[in-house]
This record gives structure tokens, C-alpha cells and sequence, in this order.
């Protein structure tokens, strides 16, 4: 009932915030509400398929690609929308077939390679503009309304967020998805007891990459322009952080992950452009920021922020040892 | 020379020893019998600093070495290389002292220890640990999988080594007949907890003992 | 035909560099377990520090050593980070180390900006069999060499680097005997901060260094390393030797915008026919 209530609270102030937030603050919770989406498949992932990826902005990058490339093409922005999901979770069932059979360390090199090379493809392949990118994308419609608003943007954004929690919320508590919880503790175990191990986790992989696919086509349609510079290593590190601030494979720790990262890095970024700041600070900040960050939680509360947070309450017991 | 005093050790929240209270003095052999998982290597493993107690307190008079279970060499290293790599802590590198011990690991130095048949292996596990030049010596598992005639011959030179040179040994073993013969003193181990101990005599005599380590000779 | 040679050359200068970085990534590998993300951080510490030195009227040679030193400084600091902390995994440690990288793009940028430094090295060229060949270029090939020898005699010859490779081999044994393995891992850490400062002195005159060069260096490195499967040095130096004259040939043949994909490319396949063939041993003995 409690946890009802409180559901509620968090889903009115959602609903409630783009109407009282100036265009400025709006694309802080924009890209809020994106990464938000995007860690909630890292944390799946990592939480639920014990994998790292450190390529997650790859898929990214294929979501806002495909959703740039038909809307440029004069498809109605809706169908690429919906395009760019399916894209990116097709991409990573085809380079997930061959890299899952990698664990730990080699998958986590295997998807900062994919990165760098759909990256420096991207940067030089004439249909996706090469370095510059892409340019003057349509805005986001359906028909003839089209989407104007940056307020609009956040409620798209915002819906996204929760199809994305819904969908994993189901995945996790179906019985594939209690299989799952076993995989990420022993593979063996998982393997031995007749878990089908490499069809859920490439299951998982795909699905989080369509939950990257949909962040990347919502973003291509707010900026209205990508490019390779739109998708730096850095921008996979980043969701690694927030999944693990919030406490891997938890839907909600994600997205406290991904909150609280953003307001940090957003207060710093203010204090860093402060007169008399050194023009590097922002971006100093920002990454030791990043750094000790990840360096702390992963060394002093590997189970993550929310879990750390809600383990007081007497509530909720949590069979993890 | 070993005290130990209500020592508990546990894995998460697993208990491996509760409240296990032993000694071993200077220049006595005690053997410590006990099933599979007992916490025997639990044990081992303590008195060599190597596992952290949670509770309680155990006391080394002197060097002490440890024969871990299962050998524990260095496989892709030299025999020479293994011995040497046991006077870490003693600071003695050269082996021949252990050579002349037992001369045949002086034929075997050159050789990798991984490729060695199981009793070359225990006398290389036996030399490594003569290496730290101990005052005490922890031999896990002595005959496991060994022939009869290759424990017979470490057991001799344990002996000896006891008897001649003081040396302080305890004797982890499931073969109980082994443990009674060599040691004068004997504790038993179950799932953590010591439930007898004694003259090695009397507890061969012990009907409980007899029926679980002896094969059940007297009902 | 001296095109070719020296192609070859420049090449294997590069994948002498690469081997460096890869052989710090394998001993810190074989000791802890732990994959170093902030390898490529030693050699970028390194490089910026020989830049500064230098401009700071500092003769060659002091410069470089102080350099590198830096880097096996920044090696310590990164390890008691990584292993500093008791049951920590190696895959956290990874993560551990990948914040490391990333902390050390702030220090970089406040000490030394965000732009590309570079360092004076041995000037002029040498002409070999009619290939010309950049002093440079041979002093990293040649300190490359030495220095592989020089750390097969440590860890082979050496007590201590016996005890090294004791920890690599049995840790558990290396624990009875009363090796601290901790203590180990962080000397690990050190020489793999020393070799990744010495590929970092070496390379900063042949190609710019900035905070962000890590990524190409590990990379490139790991990709070396996964060659020997994180484990054999001499494997891992055949492996960048062949990485480092394959994108030199690719880029002098004109195809240098595609060296990387072809870098990474091969490192993924690499690593997927390694797993491959791990999985049917591992089939087969169950």
C-alpha cells in the first residue's frame, strides 16, 4: 500500500514537472529521462544477465542513426520512433550471437570495441554524414501535429521511461526472468539446473539494446542532429555509473542512478561556470565527478544506492547474501 | 607450542569451527581425525594465517609450516623453484639442508613439480615446508591418494623428524589407523566441533570412534 | 621494396609500444587476476610528465626516467584502488580501474590541458637496406627488446620475481608459504605502471599525447594481450608486433582510416575463437 502511494507520488511529480520547468531545466530532464531509460537496460544487464557492456552508447548511436536516417528519408517520424528500437535490438542480437560467448573482462573489451568501431564507420561513411553528422531532422509528429515543445519532448521522454520500467518490471518477475537472477550468481548452476543460459542472456542484451534504440531515436528527434561526437566511450561509462549508483538490477535504482548523476554533474557544471572558474572545469568536474563516483560505490556499496537506502526498512526483506 | 581457544571461523554465514578449543606442546605429534568438511582444513588454514578468526584466540610458540591439502606446488615451476619459494618467510634459499632430508628431491630438482606422480609431489609439499625451518608442522591430508608404501615413507620421516629434531606436528587424517600409529594424542572434528579427544589408545578403543574411523571393528 | 622495409619498421616500433603497454596488462593480469582498464592512463602519465620535464630544460634521459617512474607511481596508486580493499572481484576491480582512467582525465586536464603535448626524441633518420628509418623508431625497438629480456630475467631468475609468478601460479599456494599476495598484486600493479610509463616516454615524441590517447593505447594493447590470452608475454609480443606492422602497412597502403576496425575487428575475433575452443575443452572434460 505504502509502496502504492509512493508510486503515485513519483508518477504525479513526473506528470507535474515539465509544466513548471523553464526550457533549460526541461533539457536537463530530458536527458535525464534518457539515460534514465538506457540505464535501466545497463542495470538489467548487468543485474539480471551478470554481463558488463561497456558499449551500451553504441547502441545509442544506432537508435538515433536509424530514427535520423528514415525521418530525413520522409518516413513519418512515429515509424522511426518505432523503427529505432527494433533496429538496435536486431543489431545486438547479430553482434550479440558471437560476443556473448565472451564473459567478464573480454565482453566488456568486445563492447567498447563494437563501440569504437560503429563510431569511427559512422565518421567516415557518406550516408550518415560522416563526421558532421546529421543535420536539420525533422521534429517529432504524428500526422500533421507536430511536436514542438520542449515540454512535449519531456512527456514523450517521460512515457518512454515507463514502458521501459513496465516491460522490464514483467520481464523480471516472469519465471525467464527469475531464471535470469540465478544466471547472474552461477552460470553453471543456471546452465546445469536447464536454463537455456545463452538465449536469455542474448534475450536480455537485445532488449536492453532496444531500450537504447528508443532513448536514441527520442534524442535525434530533440536535438533534431547526430554525430559520432554525440556518442563518446564516455557516455557508456556514464550509464555503467548510474546503473551501479542505483544498485544493479533494480528498475527504480536505476533510475535514482541516473537522477542522481545528472543533478550532480548538472550542480558541478554550474559551480564549474562560474566566473573565475577555469574554462576546463566543467568538464574536470564532471569527470572526477564520474570517477570517484564509481570508485566508491563499486569498493563501499556494491549493492548499490537504492538497495543500501531501502535495506533499513524493515518492510522489505531481501534474500541477497 | 599450538594453543588454540574457542576458535570460531566462518564462511558469509556459514560456520566452519565453533568453539574449538585445542593445544599441541613442544616437540608432542597430535593427530586431529574428522569426515569430510568437518572444518579439519578450516583448521589448517587458521593456524597458518591464512583464514581469519571471528572469534577467539589461537597462539603459535614458534615457526610454524603448513602441508596443505592436495599438495598446493607451484605446477609450471621448477622443484628447485618450489623449495625455494618455501623459505619465503625464513629467509633460506638454498634447499640442501632439505636434500639431505630427502635425498630424492636433490634428483628431482630440476624437473616441473606439476608433472610429478603424487608421492614426488607430497615429499615436494614436505620439503617446502621443511624450507620455512619450522618449529611446528600442520600436515593436511597426508596419505590422501597415495600409495600405502609412499605414506609409509613420509610417515617415517615425519616420525623421525619428531623424534629426533623436536619438531612440534599436527597430523590431519582421515585414515585413523595412520593417526593412532604415529600419534600419541588424538582429537576427533565433526561439523565444527571437536566430540572427542584423547589418548591415542583409548580413543581407538572407544566404540563411536572405532565404528566411524577404524571400519567398525567393535560394536 | 624499401617502401615495404620500412613500413616494416615503422611497424614494429609501433608494436614494440603496443607490446609494452600489453606486457604491463599481462603481469598485472597474472598476478591479481585483474584487468587493468587504466593501463593506457601509465603511458599518457608518462608521456605528459616527459613533456613537461623537457620543457622544463631538464636533460634528456633524467627527463625519461622521472617520466616513467611517474607512470609506475600511478601504477601503485591505481593498484591500491583496484586491490587495496580486501574481496573485492576482479570484474569490480575492473570497474575499480575504469573509474581510475576516467579520474585521471581530471588530473591531466587541470596539470596539463586538454590539447595534444609532444616531446623531443632522437632526431634524424638511419638508412637500412635503402629504407629510411627514424632514429626514434629504432630507440623504441631497441629499449623494447631490453627491456623483455630484462623482465624474462626477473621473473625467471630472481627470487622475487619468483615469488611474482608463484602468486600467478597458485596464489593459495603462494599464501602457505607466506607470500603476502596482496602485497604482490600492488608490485604488479607498479611494473605494470613502469612498462606502460616507458611505452608512454617512448612513443610521446612519434605521435602527440593527450588525456584521451588511453582509449586507442589500451585498446590496442589489450588486443595485443588477448593473444596470449592474458597470460603469456611472448605470445602477447608476437601479437603487437603483428597488430603494430599490420596498421602500419594498412595506413602507408593508403587504408589508414580503417586501422583501428581492423585492430578491434581482430581482437573480437580473436577472443570469440579462444572462447570457442574453451568451451568444447571444457565440454569435453565434464
Amino acid at each position: 500500500m505504502r509502496r502504492l502511494a509512493g508510486g503515485l507520488l513519483v508518477a504525479a511529480a513526473t506528470l507535474a514537472l515539465p509544466a513548471v520547468l523553464d526550457d533549460s531545466a526541461l533539457a536537463v530532464y530530458i536527458l535525464l529521462g534518457l539515460a534514465a531509460m538506457v540505464t535501466v537496460g545497463v542495470s538489467l544487464l548487468m543485474g539480471y544477465a551478470g554481463q558488463v557492456s561497456l558499449g551500451q552508447g553504441a547502441f545509442y548511436a544506432i537508435g538515433a542513426y536509424t530514427a535520423a536516417l528514415l525521418a530525413l528519408g520522409g518516413v513519418p517520424p512515429l515509424a522511426g520512433l518505432i523503427a529505432a528500437p527494433l533496429v538496435a535490438a536486431a543489431s545486438a542480437l547479430v553482434i550479440g550471437t558471437p560476443l556473448l560467448r565472451l564473459r567478464g573482462h573480454h565482453l566488456a573489451f568486445a563492447t567498447l570495441a563494437m563501440q569504437l568501431i560503429l563510431l569511427s564507420v559512422a565518421g567516415q561513411m557518406e550516408f550518415t554524414g560522416g563526421d558532421i553528422g546529421l543535420q536539420a531532422i525533422p521534429q517529432f509528429g504524428i500526422g500533421s501535429w507536430e511536436m514542438s515543445s520542449a515540454a512535449a519532448y519531456a512527456y514523450l521522454t517521460w512515457a518512454g521511461v515507463a514502458l521501459v520500467m513496465l516491460v522490464t518490471y514483467n520481464v523480471s518477475t516472469s519465471r525467464p526472468g527469475r531464471a535470469l537472477r540465478a544466471l547472474a550468481t552461477s552460470e553453471t548452476a543456471a546452465a546445469s539446473s536447464g536454463i537455456p543460459v545463452g538465449r536469455y542472456k542474448l534475450a536480455v542484451f537485445a532488449l536492453s539494446a532496444a531500450f537504447a534504440g528508443l532513448a536514441g531515436s527520442i534524442y535525434c528527434f530533440y536535438t533534431g542532429y547526430v554525430a559520432p561526437g554525440s556518442f563518446p566511450v564516455l557516455i557508456s561509462i556514464q550509464y555503467i555509473v548510474m546503473a551501479v549508483v542505483g544498485g544493479l538490477g533494480t528498475i527504480w535504482g536505476a533510475v535514482v542512478g541516473a537522477t542522481a548523476i545528472t543533478l550532480l554533474v548538472q550542480g558541478l557544471n554550474i559551480v564549474g561556470a562560474l566566473p573565475g572558474m577555469p574554462t576546463y572545469a566543467p568538464s574536470v568536474l564532471s569527470y572526477a565527478v564520474y570517477a570517484l563516483v564509481l570508485i566508491l560505490v563499486v569498493l563501499f556499496l556494491p549493492q548499490g544506492l537504492l538497495p543500501a537506502l531501502t535495506r533499513r526498512l524493515p518492510s522489505r526483506v531481501r534474500a541477497r547474501s | 607450542m599450538i594453543d588454540v581457544t574457542d576458535l570460531v571461523v566462518s564462511y558469509g554465514t556459514a560456520t566452519a569451527l565453533d568453539h574449538v578449543t585445542l593445544s599441541v606442546r613442544q616437540g608432542e605429534m597430535v593427530a586431529l581425525l574428522g569426515p569430510n568438511g568437518a572444518g579439519k582444513s578450516t583448521l589448517a588454514n587458521t593456524l597458518a594465517g591464512i583464514l581469519a578468526p571471528v572469534s577467539g584466540t589461537v597462539r603459535i610458540g614458534g615457526r610454524l609450516a603448513l602441508i596443505p591439502e592436495g599438495r598446493q606446488l607451484f605446477p609450471d615451476m621448477s622443484v628447485a623453484d618450489n623449495l625455494a619459494l618455501g623459505g619465503w618467510r625464513s629467509g633460506q634459499r638454498d634447499p640442501s639442508a632439505v636434500y639431505e632430508l630427502l635425498p630424492r628431491l636433490a634428483e628431482l630438482a630440476g624437473r616441473r613439480a606439476g608433472v610429478l606422480s603424487g608421492g614426488e609431489q607430497q615429499m615436494v609439499a614436505f620439503g617446502r615446508a621443511m624450507m620455512a625451518r619450522p618449529e611446528a608442522l600442520v600436515v593436511d591430508e597426508l596419505s590422501l591418494g597415495l600409495a600405502p608404501t609412499v605414506t609409509a615413507d613420509l610417515a617415517a620421516h615425519l616420525a623421525e623428524l619428531n623424534r629426533e629434531h623436536g619438531l612440534t606436528v599436527l597430523l590431519i587424517e582421515q585414515n585413523a589407523r595412520l593417526a593412532f600409529e604415529l600419534c600419541h594424542r588424538a582429537y576427533v572434528l565433526e561439523s565444527g566441533r571437536l566430540v572427542a579427544e584423547g589418548e591415542s589408545a583409548e580413543l581407538a578403543e572407544d566404540p563411536r570412534v572405532a565404528s566411524a574411523y577404524l571400519g567398525g571393528a567393535i560394536t | 621494396m624499401s617502401a615495404f622495409l620500412s613500413y616494416l619498421l615503422n611497424g614494429l616500433a609501433v608494436g614494440c609500444a603496443i607490446a609494452l603497454i600489453a606486457s604491463g596488462l599481462v603481469v598485472i593480469h597474472r598476478v591479481t587476476g585483474v584487468v587493468n582498464f587504466a593501463q593506457g592512463t601509465f603511458a599518457v602519465v608518462a608521456g605528459l610528465c616527459a613533456s613537461s620535464l623537457l620543457g622544463m630544460g631538464l636533460p634528456h634521459g633524467l627527463s625519461e626516467v622521472a617520466a616513467v617512474l611517474a607512470g609506475a607511481v600511478a601504477g601503485l596508486l591505481t593498484g591500491l584502488a583496484a586491490i587495496g580493499r580486501r574481496g573485492t572481484s576482479p570484474l569490480s576491480a575492473l570497474i575499480v580501474t575504469l573509474g581510475v582512467g576516467v579520474l585521471a582525465y581530471a588530473v591531466e586536464i587541470v596539470l596539463w590541458g586538454d590539447q595534444p603535448r609532444s616531446a623531443p626524441g632522437l632526431a634524424g633518420s638511419v638508412t637500412i637496406a635503402g629504407a629510411r628509418i627514424q632514429t626514434q623508431h629504432l630507440l623504441v625497438i631497441c629499449v623494447t627488446a631490453a627491456t623483455f629480456v630484462l623482465i624474462a630475467l626477473f621473473f625467471g631468475r630472481t627470487y622475487l620475481g619468483k615469488a611474482l609468478t608463484a602468486c600467478a601460479s597458485n596464489p593459495y599456494a603462494a599464501r602457505v608459504v607466506g607470500i603476502d599476495t596482496r602485497r604482490m598484486g600492488l608490485l604488479a600493479f607498479a611494473i605494470g605502471g613502469l612498462l606502460g610509463g616507458l611505452a608512454g616516454v617512448l612513443i610521446t615524441p612519434l605521435r602527440p599525447i593527450s588525456f584521451d590517447t588511453d582509449v586507442t593505447l589500451i585498446v590496442n594493447g589489450f588486443a595485443a594481450a588477448v593473444f596470449g590470452a592474458l597470460t603469456r608475454p611472448v605470445i602477447t609480443l608476437i601479437g603487437a608486433l603483428l597488430l603494430g606492422v599490420a596498421e602500419t602497412m594498412a595506413a602507408g597502403y593508403g587504408y589508414g582510416s580503417h586501422q583501428l576496425e581492423v585492430a578491434l575487428g581482430l581482437m573480437i575475433l580473436v577472443m570469440i575463437v579462444q572462447a570457442s575452443r574453451r568451451s568444447t575443452i571444457h565440454e569435453e572434460t565434464v
